[in-house]
């Protein structure tokens, strides 16, 4: 597995358990949103820690960039992050236009972002990181847990 | 950290540029309503004035403008192409278009001196070539291309060509050349704005946005890298052929039609995999504008064999629709997204959500008023009293899109007064 298909497939679990939360709420069937959103929720900051502590920190490394790509990516994090944590108040307040409204923004926003790791970032991690880092990287990000 | 308030922002043009644009765009659509309520029928006559300042209102002043808006903002955040100072840049381009477009359309129609069309030349030319000539360059320069960054180049050469192919066109009707090629200069602009430019460039956007927007799975290799630069030489070839050879022009357009009605048949099939069950009426513009493409060029290949006017007729109105359809398919992603997310990487707690910036509801109400007007425009080539009605709709739908815009841009300056803001650390 590389890093890259590692990372790929953890995008495309987001977005199923996403579609699956935004589909309940529309459906006013609340305790089945909360809880595909809740899984979301989990996937995605996983995702990022695994990101954040390990991949980035490798590229910077190798790059020797700092304030590039990755200082990109960890700032949408953050946005990502401030979404969630609106739309679980949504979600507790069964408001639907709120939270269709929000979700709607939220996957235009994670959708981009995924585009920029999987077409530019992952793709220059697998150019530029040697072999066996690349490997190290992959293990320590498989024992990450949120 | 972010002492620039993050680098998403910094890459992205100020909001004003891509509004300003949109903005004009639909100006220019509530013109080309009224110009329809003046010429009427008269414009399914291929050979009348009507119908090449029909065309040129919908091709330069719509279509152009909000097409230079879209690539101003995604060429940034998308392709990660940087254009330093885009507003002043925004500034070169916008003005002496729209002043260049509306002298043009008055020396089509007011029997000009000659002077008039030069100078229309020379503004939408400068203008047009300075926009792509930055985009192309700083394009070129990407280190990593993307199947979208590589389709957009394509389709920016295209306009190039089709630009100059015009000054050359507007030299000899201004009486600076000799015509002995006009016929196949002008068959040679037509295709490179027409399939060039506007079809190559709305496929390379749908490249990122179908999969973006929707969440489907991405478009096959195949078709992604290729379509783009096959479309882009063969138009080129056969451009070229076209002044020893103009018999060729059939299986120019029959390949064209090959080339298009897979693409949308392609995207009507990403559409119907979607990740994200819920259907806005942003899909349906896509459909509609993918059912009208194959249609048009079903058409076009017809009148290889049957060309009666309303075929010709039909095939423009379909092609219109098409790129009309993906128009405001993104409009109603783009606008409030952009507002939202412009305020929110800018530390607004209160940033607007998208649906207050622009409800869905206005979106499917035009896209009623949509395939209403491609009704009767399509009804009034057999029933012309239609025509009004599809002038009146016209001037309806672009006015609201005028409204949007100036209501957003109305939200986003009052968030920025008044909302409270997060220090994003500096
Ligand atoms: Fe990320
Ligand atoms: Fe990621």
């Amino acid at each position: 597995m590389t890093i890259s298909s590692y990372m790929k497939n953890q995008h495309r679990e987001c977005d199923t358990h996403f579609a699956k939360s935004e589909e309940e709420a529309a459906k006013s069937n609340w305790e089945a949103a909360i809880a595909a959103f809740e899984t979301f929720a989990d996937v995605t900051l996983t995702h990022f820690k695994r990101e954040e502590e390990e991949l980035f920190p490798t590229f910077e490394e190798i790059t020797g960039n700092a304030m590039g790509p990755t200082r990109v990516m960890r700032f949408e994090h953050e946005q990502v992050k401030g979404l969630i944590g609106k739309m679980a108040h949504a979600l507790d307040d069964q408001d639907k236009d709120a939270y269709l409204s929000l979700s709607e923004s939220m996957m235009i926003l994670l959708q981009q972002h995924n585009m920029k790791e999987e077409q530019m970032l992952y793709a220059m991690c697998e150019n530029l990181i040697p072999p066996e880092l690349k490997e190290k990287t992959l293990e320590a990000m498989k024992q990450i847990v949120l | 950290m972010f002492s620039q308030q993050g680098l998403s922002l910094e890459q992205a043009p100020p909001i004003f540029v891509v509004l300003r644009f949109f903005f004009a765009g639909s100006l220019f659509g509530v013109m080309a309503g009224i110009a329809l309520l003046f010429y009427r029928e008269e414009i399914f006559d291929p050979s009348s004035v009507a119908a090449v300042t029909f065309t040129h209102i919908l091709t330069l002043g719509v279509m152009l403008s909000f097409m230079f808006g879209a690539l101003f903002q995604m060429l940034p955040v998308i392709a990660g192409v940087v254009l330093s100072t885009p507003v002043q840049k925004a500034n070169f381009v916008q003005y002496p278009m729209i002043v260049g477009t509306l002298m043009l359309l008055w020396a089509f129609n007011f029997d000009a001196q000659s002077w008039i069309y030069a100078v229309a030349a020379l503004l939408l030319g400068l203008s047009i070539l300075y926009a792509s000539g930055i985009m192309l360059q700083a394009l070129i320069k990407l280190p990593n291309h993307s199947a979208s960054s590589k389709g957009m180049t394509a389709a920016l050469a295209a306009l190039s060509i089709a630009v100059l192919l015009a000054l050359y066109l507007v030299l000899i009707r201004g009486g600076y050349l000799d015509g002995s090629h006009y016929l196949a200069a002008k068959e040679a602009h037509y295709s490179l704005a027409l399939f060039g430019w506007i079809g190559v460039l709305i496929i390379s956007i749908s490249f990122q946005v179908i999969e973006m927007f929707y969440v489907t799975p991405p478009y096959p290799p195949a078709a992604s890298r290729t379509l783009a630069f096959v479309i882009l030489g063969l138009l080129v070839l056969f451009g070229i052929l076209a002044f020893v050879y103009p018999q060729l022009r059939p299986l120019k357009e029959s390949l064209m039609a090959l080339l298009l009605i897979v693409y949308a048949l392609i995207t009507l099939r990403r559409l119907s995999q979607r990740k994200r069950p819920i259907t806005d009426a942003t899909v349906w513009f896509w459909r509609i504008g993918m059912g009208s493409l194959v249609l048009s060029m079903l058409m076009l290949v017809a009148r290889q064999f049957v060309s009666t006017e309303w075929i010709v007729g039909t095939s423009a109105i379909f092609y219109a629709a098409f790129a009309l359809s993906v128009v405001f398919a993104m409009f109603y992603k783009i606008v409030p997204f952009l507002t939202w997310f412009h305020l929110n990487s800018q530390g607004y707690f209160a940033a607007p959500m998208m649906h207050e910036v622009i409800h869905p509801k206005i979106a499917k109400r035009h896209l009623w008023i949509h395939l209403a007007t491609l009704v009767c425009l399509l009804l009034s080539q057999a029933f012309a009293p239609l025509t009004l009605v599809a002038a009146l709709l016209m001037i309806f739908s672009f006015g609201q899109m005028s409204y949007l815009i100036l209501h957003a841009r109305r939200v986003y300056i009052k968030t920025q007064k008044e909302g409270e803001r997060f220090d994003m650390g500096a």
